[in-house]
């Protein structure tokens, strides 16, 4: 890519930027309670071994579609203000390391989407659920196929319409089975993530 | 091994239908304000009846002022164009009304008061996420919302009659059945509730603002009371002072 290519790519970023904080207080307030989010994130994961027993570098590329429900309206005031979003959504990965292998789950999510300044509202959230994963019996810190996974972490919505938001963020994942089988050390990894969502 | 497999997806299906139509359930609880006995239809003259200004419509939700929107203007004079009372409805400085024109000047104050209970939406979220969404067509969440309607009603002559009513319900749904259409209807019912029973308020006083009631005031002069708005109370407003100690 050349440099002047990146620079024109910077430039359309900053005026969609400064074009939604422009009409931000409109389109801020904007997600009455029963609204409906779908959304699809995509992040690569990146491992953690906590400790020594953990020797599995696994790593891949991750998508998550996910679907949301708006239970509250704005509560709070000041800067914990924001709302309640209660959802699910489908992890796939693909472990690239350390070996080409894949994992499904499905993960209800729990989502608290602060108001925020401008168009940019944080939000932090939880999830968990089961998964399946054919990595397991490959590498030393997990046996069973059925495993649980684990999220928690936080990002930024940048509103570019009322309905309309990019997402970028940070995930904690661990996935264990929950001591279903042993050995059962678990696999962490953090997974930063970009993605969309749409608001109707 | 296929009449397990019929019993399974027949069982599947019960399933499926059971939680998509009792997940989806929602119904509204209204707690309707003590009914008036409704007045007896009264034949008025037309000659009597003399136009209504809605002067200042007054919102405020949870304590905090609201911006009036058109719609809350529109149901206002619907609701009291229904009862017939009034020759016709204006906002203030219509054309239509000469300067010494019997008129009623009416003054509308609604004090809304939301919860949509965040507290226990969130805890029964989490408690309907972790058991994989089995528990949605069980639990059911809560949304209140209560209004307190005042009509101040300003005669010519300048006798003010004040009616209040006020009303309050519960919005009752499951986890799929959260729409931002359950809380209009809910707002709807209990907004409906308030205005018909202070418009029975209203017709019980018709003898009060027929045109006949009383006369128009001499004076051409009417006196106006100009004042600035009232401080949010609630609100703590630190002002800098800056101090300096004498020695």
């Amino acid at each position: 890519m050349t440099e002047q290519r990146r620079v024109l790519i910077l430039l359309v970023l900053l005026s969609c930027l400064m074009r939604s904080i422009g009409h931000a207080e409109e389109s801020r307030p904007s997600l009455p309670f029963g609204t409906q989010e779908i959304g699809l994130t995509a992040g690569y994961l990146l491992p953690h071994r906590l400790t020594t027993h953990h020797t599995t570098k696994q790593s891949g590329p991750a998508i998550m579609p996910s679907w949301g429900m708006v239970l509250t309206d704005p509560v709070g005031t000041g800067w914990y203000a924001g709302q309640v979003i209660l959802g699910a959504e489908i992890v796939y990965i693909e472990f690239e390391r350390p070996v080409l292998t894949h994992g499904v789950g499905f993960t209800p999510k729990i989502k608290y989407l602060f108001q925020g300044a401008y168009s940019i509202r944080p939000y932090v959230e939880f999830a968990g659920g089961p998964f399946y994963t054919d990595l397991a019996g490959r590498i030393p810190e997990e046996s069973a196929r059925f495993n649980f996974v684990l999220t928690a972490g936080g990002g930024l919505s940048w509103f570019i319409t009322p309905r309309f938001a990019l997402n970028a963020g940070y995930r904690f994942h661990h996935i264990s089975n929950a001591g279903t089988r042993f050995p059962n050390l678990g696999l962490n990894s953090s997974l930063p993530f970009g993605g969309f969502s749409f608001f109707f | 091994m296929v009449n397990d497999f019929s019993r399974a997806s027949v069982m599947a299906a019960c399933g499926l239908v059971l939680a998509a139509t009792t997940g989806c359930s929602r119904w509204i609880e209204l707690m309707t304000p003590a009914s008036t006995p409704g007045a007896p239809v009264q034949l008025i003259a037309q000659q009597e009846q003399v136009p209504l200004i809605l002067d200042r419509i007054t919102v405020t939700r949870n304590g905090a002022n609201q911006p009036v929107s058109l719609d809350t203007e529109r149901g206002v004079l619907a609701s009291i164009r229904d009862i017939g009372l009034f020759a016709r409805l204006g906002a203030p400085g219509s054309a239509d009304l000469s300067a010494n024109e019997k008129v009623i000047r009416a003054h509308v104050f609604v004090d809304e008061a939301l919860d949509p209970h965040p507290g226990a939406a969130a805890l029964k979220g989490f408690a309907i996420g972790a058991s994989m969404f089995l528990l949605a067509p069980v639990v059911s969440l809560e949304y209140d919302y209560a209004a307190h309607v005042a009509l101040e009603l300003v005669r010519w002559d300048g006798q003010v009659k004040r009616y209040e009513s006020q009303s309050a319900g519960t919005a009752r749904y499951h986890l799929f059945g959260a729409t931002p259409v359950l809380i209009d209807e809910l707002k709807g019912h209990v907004t409906d509730a308030c205005w018909t029973a202070l418009m029975r308020q209203v017709v019980q006083d018709t003898p009060f603002y027929l045109a006949s009631s009383a006369p128009l005031s001499d004076s051409p002069i009417r006196s106006v009371s100009v004042k600035g708005r009232r401080p949010d109370v609630s609100v703590t407003s630190i002002v800098p002072i800056s101090a300096t100690a004498n020695k």
